[in-house]
């Protein structure tokens, strides 16, 4: 019994899952919250947008942290389910990872499980405490992520040198400039000016400020580094026929999806520049029926720049070569003619760690449901693109959002 | 815990100051870095190939703050992914210049390898690579 929405796209059956849902804590240091107590309060406000209760929800999905492998063997052996007391109700309660991309692994995972009937309504929960981690445990633990310890390990590989590896390249194929690259992050801070929930909410910056600070790893200065955050972000998942009985006329459903894993170790990537987004891409809107400029608005995975430069190209949005430059034009500026990563991203709202990709993808929701706020919710919005990757950049994912109607 | 065979055949070679690619003895194709099945074909009969040492310098960078536990002494040093002239390609560590400094690198620049004492690859076991001769900047 499928309903005619909004949109000629939106005909949707009684298992079509859509997104009902989202809530998120402000990023930062917040040495005074706890995992647990971020875990249950954002689950919470999550459930409270989709008109639920923890007795609604059927499964939880864990997206993992990275403070701590304790706390994270907590969410693996399924505490959420007691702190949320729902125990004895619950029918699943596990984790998925993939590092950055996590968020979309999750959704497809989340989507089969709807459609299949495997799961009716889903909680997907993330919780970091970066911010106020060791750092220099985390840089260690950053160090040996994604990085073999066989073939690069004995370099001394890290990952401000990853994204400096694919910065240089990239600037080398495409003539951008040290000043094309400082753009995207000065894009993302304009952004995180209307965020509440944004480390660098109240901090401007500019060009010049980017170009000024330290040389950390050629081509990278310090303030385009991504800073570690605190952070919790959740969202929830139900078939559509489930939130039509519910009377929840706003929800967004998945138009298409697609990836690339293009490698695994950074010295094994045969175009560093262009990474996996147009074979991701291409599978993507072949399924949506749609493309690029069909979208209002994109919400793409930027723990460097050049990571969201080359996406933005990739998936279409600009001419090949010129992803830093279009940020330079001001395009994806609040007020732009295609906003993009409305919520700050990784490098102004604060890397939460496997969560940076999932503040995104929530953001990409919220403006879809129309409940981003006045300050930067994006008119009338219905399409956006969401695009993930995280580790050694070792994999490019792409989601297409749109908001369904009645 | 024991060294997998095909990670100390690549570094005993190393401190021979030769660069080894691994070679699938029946497809005859080169594998990077070395897997324990030939990727092509699945076989499990893997050899070796000396490589010519010669290549090109895809990307670099120069790290120079955050170095990973026990490489702090070691800050500023480059980091470079090199494809052999064979066709396969690597991380390795980037040779200095006389100043100390990397500015003689640039990207799709001819690069070699550069052989290191066995008591370097001991310690760090990677491969080095200079600029070709002749062709700094």
């Amino acid at each position: 019994m499928a309903t005619q929405g909004a949109l000629a796209t939106s005909v949707q059956s009684e298992n079509d899952p859509v997104f009902v849902g989202v809530g998120e804590l402000p990023s930062g240091r917040y040495p005074n919250r706890s995992f647990i107590g971020d875990l249950t309060h954002v689950a919470l406000l999550a459930l409270a947008d989709a008109g639920m209760k923890p007795a609604d929800v059927d499964t939880i999905l864990l997206i993992p942290n990275l403070h701590s492998f304790d706390a994270q063997a907590d969410l693996v052996f399924s505490r959420m389910v007691e702190e949320l007391g729902i125990a004895g109700q619950a029918k699943a309660s596990f984790m998925v990872h993939s590092g950055g991309s996590t968020s979309d692994n999750v959704v497809r995972t989340a989507a089969g499980l709807i459609a299949s009937g495997h799961a009716r309504t889903i909680l997907v929960l993330h919780c970091e405490r970066w911010g106020s981690a060791n750092l220099a445990d985390m840089v260690t633990m950053l160090s040996k992520n994604g990085i073999p310890a066989e073939w690069e390990l004995p370099t001394g590989l890290q990952f401000n040198a990853i994204g400096a590896l694919i910065t240089q390249r990239y600037m080398a194929s495409t003539g951008s400039t040290p000043a094309d690259m400082a753009a995207v992050c000065v894009t993302l801070r304009k952004w995180a000016q209307l965020n509440p929930n944004a480390m660098y909410r109240g901090k401007t910056l500019t060009v010049e400020q980017v170009l000024a600070s330290r040389m950390v790893a050629d081509p990278l200065h310090a303030m385009e580094c991504p800073m570690l955050a605190d952070g919790a972000a959740a969202f929830v998942m139900t078939s559509a026929g489930n939130a039509r009985a519910r009377g929840l006329d706003s929800r967004v459903r998945i138009a298409g999806s697609g990836g690339c894993v293009s490698h695994y170790s950074i010295g094994q990537e045969r175009d560093l520049a262009a990474l996996g987004w147009a074979k991701a891409a291409e599978d993507a809107y072949a399924q949506a029926g749609w493309g690029p400029h069909d979208a209002q608005l994109a919400e793409i995975y930027d723990s460097y720049a050049v990571v969201t430069a080359i996406a933005v190209e990739g998936l279409g949005m600009c001419a090949k070569g010129e992803g830093a430059r279009w940020f330079t034009s001001g395009a994806a500026d609040p007020g732009g003619t295609f906003p993009c990563n409305t919520n700050g991203g990784l490098l102004s709202a604060g890397h939460t760690g496997v969560g940076g990709g999932t503040a995104l993808l929530v953001e990409g929701i919220r403006q879809l449901l129309w409940r981003a706020g006045p300050e930067r919710q994006v008119e009338g919005c219905v399409r956006c693109i969401i695009g993930g990757s995280g580790g050694s950049y070792m994999d490019s994912q792409v989601l297409l959002l749109e908001r369904a109607g009645a | 815990m024991a060294v997998d065979p095909i990670v100390s055949a690549f570094r005993e070679a190393l401190g021979r100051g030769e660069l080894l690619v691994q070679r699938c003895e029946d497809c005859g194709k080169l594998n990077m870095y070395p897997r324990h099945a030939c990727p092509f074909c699945q076989s499990f009969r893997l050899g070796w190939a000396k490589s010519e040492g010669r290549g090109t310098l895809i990307s670099y960078t120069v790290l120079r703050f955050g170095a990973p536990e026990g490489f702090e002494h070691e800050l500023p040093y480059a980091l470079g992914i090199v494809r052999l002239d064979e066709g396969v390609q690597l991380l390795c560590r980037l040779e200095p210049d006389a100043d100390g400094g990397w500015n003689h690198f640039a990207c799709d620049q001819p690069v070699a390898f550069v052989a290191k004492p066995a008591e370097e690859v001991q310690r760090r076991p990677c491969a080095w690579f200079g600029p070709a001769a002749g062709t700094g900047h």
